[in-house]
């Protein structure tokens, strides 16, 4: 039994950041004020060396005097005991996961107001840059981002019997005579004829076409596009809205096929796949 | 005034914690407040420490804790004083009754509230005479089983005041119980002013949040929701909230979207906290349960500026919203009274904005620090009235002891019979 009394929040605990997203791909991060010795929000990307840009590396940094692997957004103070950050959307963001720290010290997940990045309409003319801060497993504040130039954003599926079809829009390319859809499972490649006006793209998958009997484990076939006969493919994937990991929440209803069960699924990457199971 | 509050468990996650934390927070602006959580698991509260109160606990579960009590013998012992009707009485042992009782013995304080029935029993058997003793109720007294009823019907006749979320349950409680003395008052659940801006009516998402369980009837709202796509294609459901251990609601739920062909309409988002930014990506809020002893993610909808279409179940709903003004009312288990309600509010931009900030103007009597002051207010007359048993006359209190101490040894007998013979079943 203790009546010990819980001191107040120690100088060491973890800081905290809210973030609020803009529809431009900007964040802004605030922090209430703390004892940093540098005033700097480092974002730090996950597996990225972090280290000084090696010479004739891929390209510049994010920030100047940054790494590429490394964003430093500098605090300043923006009244109510707050520091503010701001990550702009024109600053470049490599893909993928990015850590926030403080100092040493990685930094904790706030109130998150990301409704600018819901049904997200960019205006980008080569691709998509799409950034989502979110909490990790671990409760850490980190961004997600995607860069595509050019993308292929999944919207709707539609399924029909034994087929999904896939309906969606591209950014940085159209789609021309000889656009085809690619379903890749390692070295093996289907492809079926894609279409659509404007910017807008579909496309639909035989489930058979990729259920060579017999399908002993689970397979994941990815979904690319490509919008014209001489075009690099271009993967399939949905960023453009407030959700980091659609994997358990877009969920699709499965077929039944001889021999096989087939379904669309997104990765914790929020690319589109075909699973196929025994 | 010095206030003690006696809680479950102040580091887990959940409604009773929140209110607490948020109606101690504000307490504290003015008086000296504290928070004795029985258990103790982990080293911060899961919903963060409320500014300027006192944290205390009785039973240590942290497994490196130098005081950890969980290989304590008395812990596997069970709870002899902690009534078997409250739903949490497998957590409570030999230990708890002892540490509650010891604590409640020497507490300095001028109020002491109890959270949930276990702990009003406690209160009301074993507080020193001298604190004000005060009973809340955050469920509802239909809820309580026959056993827990008939305990606190007796037990409760030691308090000076109890507490209810609802009018409705305020009522069952002074006509159902014969509870002379005791005051019984409605204050209901307080909610914050969200930290975001408000919802600005044009997003075309309706939200939805709480636990997938049966009496929450997602099933209901999905059902609902196909009518509305039917009409409104453009619209879409989120569903926040995660399933109870077997999963099997959101197996159900996932089977029903699929049965209606609405994979690419209605979505379950899993957990989400806090809930307020998740509120304001939508407009329009829709609660399609058959119970809600108080209806707390209501009040957090119209907080963030949402329209609430709720169902009129017992006991919260219709103590909120004002059918037609700042929501609306829709008769339980209706689907197409849901439907056309969600849709009267999807195909009118203006009375959906409206709608909205009548919500947002009309919840503001929700705020913490307005719910703070009819407590406070309560706390004060009873203090000046003279709490500890003045009112309630020694002769009386000791009266009653003594018939508690009869029905206990009757109580003890009852459970030993049931337990043998529940021994005897199963051997």
């Amino acid at each position: 039994m203790s009546d010990a009394t819980d001191p107040a929040p120690a100088p060491g605990t973890p800081p905290r950041a809210d973030c609020v997203a803009d529809s431009a791909g900007g964040i802004t991060f605030d922090i209430a004020v703390v004892d940093a010795a540098e005033p700097v929000l480092v974002l730090r990307r996950r597996g990225g060396s972090a280290g000084p840009a090696p010479s004739g590396g891929p390209g510049p940094g994010p920030v100047p005097g940054g790494a590429p692997d490394e964003a430093r957004l500098p605090l300043t103070p923006a009244g109510a005991g707050h520091l503010r950050a701001v990550l702009p959307g024109t600053v470049q963001l490599a893909e993928g996961r990015w850590d926030a720290y403080l100092g040493d010290r990685a930094v904790e997940p706030g109130v998150r107001d990301l409704r600018a990045l819901v049904d997200r309409v960019p205006d980008e003319r080569d691709g998509v840059r799409a950034r989502v801060p979110y909490p990790t497993a671990d409760g850490r504040l980190a961004v997600r981002s995607w860069v595509r130039r050019p993308h292929a954003e999944a919207g709707d599926i539609v399924l029909g019997e034994g087929v999904c079809t896939v309906e969606g829009t591209l950014y940085g390319a159209r789609c021309a005579a000889g656009a085809v859809a690619e379903a890749r499972l390692g070295g093996t490649v289907h492809r079926v004829p894609a279409g659509g006006e404007g910017g807008a793209f579909a496309f639909t998958v035989p489930y058979d076409l990729l259920a060579e009997p017999p399908v002993t484990s689970e397979q994941l076939w990815e979904l690319w596009l490509r919008p014209d006969a001489g075009a690099e493919p271009v993967r399939v994937a949905r960023v453009l809205d407030d959700v980091w990991d659609r994997k358990n929440v877009f969920v699709y209803p499965a077929h039944r096929g001889e021999g096989y069960g087939a379904a669309p699924c997104y990765t914790a990457d929020n690319d589109l796949c075909v699973r196929l199971t025994p | 005034m010095h206030i003690s509050f006696l809680l479950h468990n102040a580091y887990g996650i959940g409604g009773t914690i929140r209110t607490t934390f948020n109606l101690a927070r504000t307490l504290a602006e003015r008086h000296d407040v504290e928070i004795v959580s029985v258990f103790r698991h982990r080293e911060e509260p899961t919903l963060g420490a409320p500014a300027g109160v006192t944290m205390k606990h009785l039973v240590d579960l942290r497994k490196n804790s130098p005081t950890y009590d969980g290989a304590h013998p008395d812990y596997k012992k069970p709870a002899r004083v902690f009534p078997r009707g409250d739903g949490r009485w497998k957590q409570y042992s030999r230990l708890t009754d002892d540490r509650i009782a010891a604590h409640l013995k020497t507490l300095q304080a001028d109020v002491v509230v109890g959270t949930r029935p276990g702990l009003n029993v406690h209160i009301a058997r074993q507080a020193r005479r001298g604190p004000v003793r005060v009973a809340q109720e955050h469920l509802t007294l239909d809820s309580h089983g026959y056993r827990l009823r008939r305990e606190i019907g007796h037990r409760y006749a030691l308090l000076d005041a109890i507490t209810t979320v609802t009018e409705a349950d305020a009522r069952s409680y002074r006509t159902k119980l014969k509870l002379p003395g005791v005051r019984v008052d409605s204050v209901p659940n307080s909610v914050p002013a969200p930290v975001v801006e408000p919802a600005d009516s044009t997003a075309k998402w309706v939200v939805a949040a709480g636990r997938l369980t049966r009496v929450k009837r997602y099933d209901l709202l999905v059902e609902a929701f196909a009518k509305v796509v039917a009409a409104r294609p453009d619209w879409r459901l989120r569903i926040y909230g995660s399933g109870d251990a077997t999963g099997n609601e959101r197996n159900a739920l996932l089977a029903l979207i699929e049965a209606r062909g609405l994979h690419n309409h209605v979505f379950l988002m899993g957990t989400a906290n806090p809930l307020e930014p998740e509120w304001v990506k939508g407009s329009i809020a829709a609660v399609t349960s058959r119970l809600e002893s108080f209806g707390m993610t209501i009040v957090e909808a119209m907080r963030c500026g949402l329209p609430v279409v709720s169902t009129d179940c017992p006991h919260g709903p219709r103590e909120i919203i004002e059918d037609g003004v700042d929501g609306r009312l829709v008769p339980v288990g209706d689907v197409d009274a849901f439907a056309d309600a969600l849709l009267a509010l999807i195909q009118d931009d203006d009375l959906r904005r409206r709608t909205g900030q009548a919500a947002l103007a009309a919840s503001q009597r929700f705020d913490p620090v307005r719910i703070a002051e009819r407590h406070e207010a309560l706390f004060a007359e009873l203090v000046a009235r003279g709490g500890g048993g003045r009112s309630r006359g020694r002769v009386r209190d000791a009266l009653h002891r003594t018939r508690g101490v009869a029905l206990d040894a009757a109580y003890s007998a009852r459970y030993k019979a049931a337990d043998l013979l529940r021994k005897g079943k199963s051997a």
